[in-house]
């Protein structure tokens, strides 16, 4: 009897410790791994919405087109997801491939900019004014239900966040259920800018990629303006300030070209593509024994970088042919 | 039906390689992207050469051809992409996941998703509520 009793406190005192881990397990997967990181983030306000940002109800798959269409209309890009349809909807998959996301955004005009797989990094553009489109797996990894919706808000004491999801045009996700369904999708998340306009949590190397992928596709006036508010932010970036030359150059605003790839070569002195273009310029505006002497030093400049000398040696032929 | 299309791509391949030759005869300036390669990643020039070849251009549109893309909407498609993006296309067709309706998975796993929406695992059901 006393053994049996022995026995049963010993199995008590084991489950109770049994349990307590199980607790214990249970707390530490409450939270989601970068919730905590956000909601103690003293830079960001507490709460931010952003309440007119439209909102087209999807259609059957079709949370894509639904989505881009309400960023780039948040973006003042007057579009509808019947428009975007055809452009990012892949009828065999029943969904939209990421990269088309962003380059559909881009043919309509908005700079897409990849943000950083962070959670406060969505809330730092939601309290810019960026709304985010963010790509959720509702499902799990094994029974995959990928659905694209876009953040417009958040409040970090209630840790809730809100977004205009498949026909929800407010739809409320504690942020640890809305961390969960975003990993999967490695947190994929970008924001579609007007250009002037610049993202709130992308580095300036970031914004540069972002940029020369829009460029492809904008006139010479909306690529100077998008360059000319990354310029402003980091004045010393060199793909940047290339961006911007190049982009003034094609917008036959040769006065600021020049500023600016004369600005490039004091802050980049050994960038031969600074040279080269400073002499093109120069070229365009007839000053020819300026050109050939920045192209001369461009050429010293260039080492043995083959691809840059040849580009060099050809603007010069081209100044010397200019002089005859 | 296939010959016309691999007609179509060929000859959109072509006219890419046509207007990619107009540009670089143009203009002595040298391009932004040249610049981003050297100082931001090396990786991008490496991906790049990869797919300088522009026959890969060609493959890139027939996979879009072959998943039932509008051919001329491709061309404008990729005509948007970054050639970096470009080289990624393909395989990303069959690799990526593709954000479509949440309807397909619902009937199949109603109840196993319905129990862990609740426990805050997944958020399929938007009246459900989680307990975390």
């Amino acid at each position: 009897m006393h053994l049996i009793f022995i026995h049963l406190t010993l199995i008590k005192a084991s489950l109770r410790r049994i349990s307590l881990l199980a607790f214990l397990c249970l707390l530490s997967a409450c939270a989601a791994t970068g919730v905590r990181e956000a909601t103690h983030n003293t830079q960001l306000p507490r709460h931010a919405e952003l309440t007119s940002t439209p909102f087209f109800p999807q259609a059957q798959y079709q949370c894509g087109p639904a989505a881009l269409a309400t960023a780039l209309s948040a973006a003042n890009i007057q579009v509808t997801p019947d428009q975007l349809t055809p452009e990012v909807y892949v009828p065999s998959r029943q969904g939209s491939l990421q990269i088309e996301m962003m380059a559909a955004a881009r043919r309509h005009g908005a700079v897409s900019v990849r943000i950083p797989p962070q959670l406060d990094a969505v809330m730092q553009e939601v309290a810019a004014g960026n709304v985010v489109v963010v790509m959720q797996n509702l499902g799990f990894s094994w029974v995959p239900s990928w659905h694209y919706a876009v953040v417009v808000g958040y409040d970090l004491d209630k840790e809730l966040l809100w977004l205009r999801s498949g026909t929800y045009e407010r739809f409320e996700m504690s942020l640890s259920a809305f961390q969960r369904t975003w990993a999967r999708s490695e947190h994929w998340a970008f924001v579609a800018l007007p250009p002037g306009k610049l993202p709130a949590s992308v580095s300036a190397d970031e914004v540069a990629k972002a940029l020369i992928a829009y460029e492809k596709n904008a006139s010479a006036a909306a690529r100077k303006k998008a360059y000319q508010a990354a310029v402003t932010e980091w004045p010393d970036h060199q793909v940047l300030l290339m961006g911007l030359g190049n982009a003034a150059y094609a917008a036959n605003d040769l006065p600021l070209a020049a500023v600016t790839f004369q600005h490039m070569t004091e802050v980049h002195p050994t960038s031969a593509a600074a040279y080269n273009n400073l002499a093109n310029v120069l070229l365009a505006q007839k000053y020819i024994a300026q050109a050939e002497t920045v192209a001369e030093k461009g050429l010293t400049v260039a080492g043995d970088d083959e691809k840059l000398k040849s580009q060099l040696a050809q603007t010069l032929v081209e100044i010397r042919q200019s002089q005859k | 039906m296939i010959m016309a299309k691999r007609f179509l791509s060929a000859f959109l391949a072509a006219s890419l390689l046509f207007t990619g030759s107009m540009q670089a005869v143009q203009a002595a300036m040298i391009g932004t992207e040249q610049v981003a390669e050297s100082t931001i990643s090396a990786k991008g020039a490496q991906d790049r050469a990869k797919i300088v070849d522009m026959l890969s251009r060609d493959e890139v549109q027939s996979e879009l051809v072959k998943r039932g893309i509008d051919p001329v909407e491709a061309k404008s498609r990729v005509a948007a992409l970054t050639d970096d993006e470009a080289s990624n296309m393909a395989s990303q067709l069959d690799k990526a996941p593709a954000g479509g309706g949440i309807i397909g998975a619902i009937v199949l796993v109603f109840f196993v998703l319905l129990l862990t929406d609740i426990l805050g695992f997944t958020k399929i059901f938007p009246f459900t509520r989680s307990v975390r």
